[in-house]
């Protein structure tokens, strides 16, 4: 993975020196709940330096009156960690996917009256305002059995040894925290309320990047075949499009398009020898 | 049959074959239609550079050079090919097999370019975009040209493979006599498709090298990222050679190097005045080696006799 390309087209812009005392405009796309429609809203914050979108969303909800004078309800949002490494403040910020404790307001609106657009991700079904339901990442992490195979009535002892090599490689994919924007990226990814269909459709980068990690594991390689076997079938990684967005756009560099690679190239093995010795 | 296939719920045939159906979809694209295109414009950019190839022992330009190589080719695939009808059933079969899952894939998927203009991201896009072209064109292509749907030509000419280099000229051109408004619409639309076409290939040797494993690492996929450009730039060159070099054949003179040249592959001389006129008959050309052809001496002309540029 060539780290620097990869960082250059992450969100760091020329820093510039941005303005003391301004007043930013913040564009969020609303919505009162699930089936409710949409609407925008406009609300100007006095952003103080080293502000973030979470900062600035805060101070909304202490005052929520539009810039129209009209007062409204306070703007929901999902956060957890507030240092990007849970993934639950994922949302759509001037267009593009990320995290909103990280985005910096100095970058992103150095100048008075500068605006910034707030939306929901649009993969997944929404809740209020800019919090989402990504319940379905969770369901195609249990697709793939994403985890290593311990469960048992009795103490198995020591586990096997991990090489360094090995680890080296699966420590940046382990670094995944499930946040979604490879999938709110990808062009073959698309919404789906039903449940019912989460079994058949695309399961995305995520799924097929934890799979490699948990199929390198030295136990986890237990569960290797039905790992495979999850991502040979409808939704799997055949679904992948190639357009690799996801790993333009994921937060953590995981060479999420080497993993869908390595896969592709273990689903082809594995697929061929079934072919040949399966009863 | 048993009787939980149909009941609710029961997994589609292409969710069984899911697997196969998607790597079958990428391997034709390579295998044979890949191949095929490679074969068919190496054949077509002939016109080009068949005069330094010529074995007929043509001594005009490269342009009558190419027009009587490719001639000889053209015959040669129609006539003497091995096993043609085997070659076109597979192809077909490939094509529509292709064609039909590609645009039930691409159905599957929304371009998001407007939000992530990445390069790749584009490439995703015209992979299908070019799918959908591509099918149009072809069907146009052959239609017009083999199936005879002579009215969706410019000019209404029939194309024939013992004249295949000043039918199709005139069908780019809309008529034997120079460009039609509608001859170049034709003659842009092939220019487009082709690169189209080009690209559709190039991008998907690249995209299959990941979805089969070929590729793993970054740095792999960026290598062989630069050789599946190297092929789409050379067969770019030869589709746009080809097509601009037929459009800008003068139909006329290319019939004349047609009926002076039109020998089989294998250089036999047909009939007393050397000329060898197709198999319009429906026979063999060498089932009567050094006999006159039937059909010949009527349709023979003193300049095709003579011909404008014969030794």
């Amino acid at each position: 993975m060539s780290t620097s390309a990869h960082a250059a087209s992450h969100a760091q812009r020329p820093s510039r020196s941005a303005k003391a005392g301004r007043t930013v405009r913040f564009r969020i796309l609303r919505c009162d709940g699930p089936g409710k429609p949409s609407r925008w809203e406009t609300f100007a914050v006095k952003v103080e330096p080293g502000a973030n979108v979470i900062s600035c969303l805060r101070q909304i909800a202490a005052n929520p009156v539009t810039v129209d004078g009209k007062a409204t309800t306070p703007v929901v949002w999902d956060a957890g960690c507030l240092e990007e490494v849970c993934g639950a403040c994922t949302m759509v910020i001037n267009g593009k996917v990320r995290q909103s404790c990280s985005c910096l307001i100095d970058e992103y609106a150095p100048d008075d009256n500068n605006e910034i657009t707030l939306e929901p991700m649009t993969k997944f079904p929404v809740v209020r305002d800019l919090w989402v339901d990504r319940a379905r990442m969770f369901s195609d992490l249990k697709r793939v059995k994403g985890w290593v195979p311990i469960d048992g009535t009795f103490f198995l002892g020591a586990g096997p040894r991990e090489r360094p090599k090995s680890q080296a490689t699966r420590y940046v994919l382990s670094t995944c925290m499930t946040c979604g924007c490879c999938l709110e990226a990808c062009p073959q990814y698309n919404i789906e309320p039903d449940p019912e269909a989460w079994e058949t459709s695309f399961l995305g980068a995520f799924a097929i990047s934890q799979a490699r990690l948990f199929n390198m594991h030295q136990t986890g390689k237990e569960l290797a075949g039905e790992r495979l076997d999850a991502l040979e079938s409808p939704g799997g990684l055949n679904d992948c499009g190639n357009a690799q967005n996801c790993v333009k756009v994921c937060p953590k560099l995981i060479p999420l398009t080497e993993s869908i690679g390595a896969m592709g190239r273990a689903t082809t093995i594995h697929a061929i020898a079934s072919w040949f010795s399966r009863g | 049959m048993n009787s939980s296939e149909n009941a609710p719920g029961a997994a589609s045939f292409m969710d069984r074959n899911y697997f196969l159906l998607r790597r079958l979809h990428s391997l034709t694209g390579i295998v044979p239609i890949g191949v095929f295109l490679c074969v068919h414009l190496l054949t077509n950019s002939s016109v080009l550079w068949g005069a330094v190839a010529e074995r007929g022992g043509h001594t005009g330009g490269w342009r009558e050079g190419g027009v009587a190589y490719f001639t000889r080719e053209v015959v040669w695939i129609n006539e003497q090919i091995p096993h043609l009808l085997l070659i076109e059933i597979t192809l077909w079969a490939s094509i529509i097999f292709h064609s039909v899952l590609g645009i039930y894939y691409a159905a599957s998927g929304k371009s998001n370019v407007s939000r992530y203009s990445y390069q790749g991201n584009w490439r995703y896009s015209l992979q299908r975009i070019s799918g959908y072209v591509g099918v149009a064109f072809i069907l146009y292509h052959v239609g017009t040209l083999r199936w005879g749907w002579t009215f969706l030509v410019p000019g209404g000419t029939e194309w024939s493979y013992q004249f295949a280099a000043s039918t199709l000229a005139a069908s780019l051109r809309g008529g034997n006599e120079g460009f039609t408004l509608a001859g170049v619409v034709v003659s842009l639309f092939y220019m487009i498709s082709v690169g189209l076409l080009v690209f559709h290939f190039a991008n998907g040797l690249w995209t299959a090298a990941i979805t089969w494993g070929l590729t793993v690492s970054d740095r792999a996929q960026r290598r062989w990222g630069v050789v599946c450009a190297g092929v789409g730039a050379a067969l770019l060159l030869m589709g746009w050679g080809s097509v601009l070099g037929y459009a800008l054949l003068d139909p006329a003179k290319a019939r004349a190097v047609e009926e002076d040249a039109a020998l089989p592959h294998d250089k036999t001389v047909i009939g007393p005045d050397k000329t060898w006129r197709g198999n319009r008959e429906g026979e063999h050309p060498l089932a009567e080696p050094g006999y006159p052809w039937p059909g010949t001496e009527t349709a023979v002309t003193k300049e095709s006799q003579e011909g404008p540029l014969q030794r």
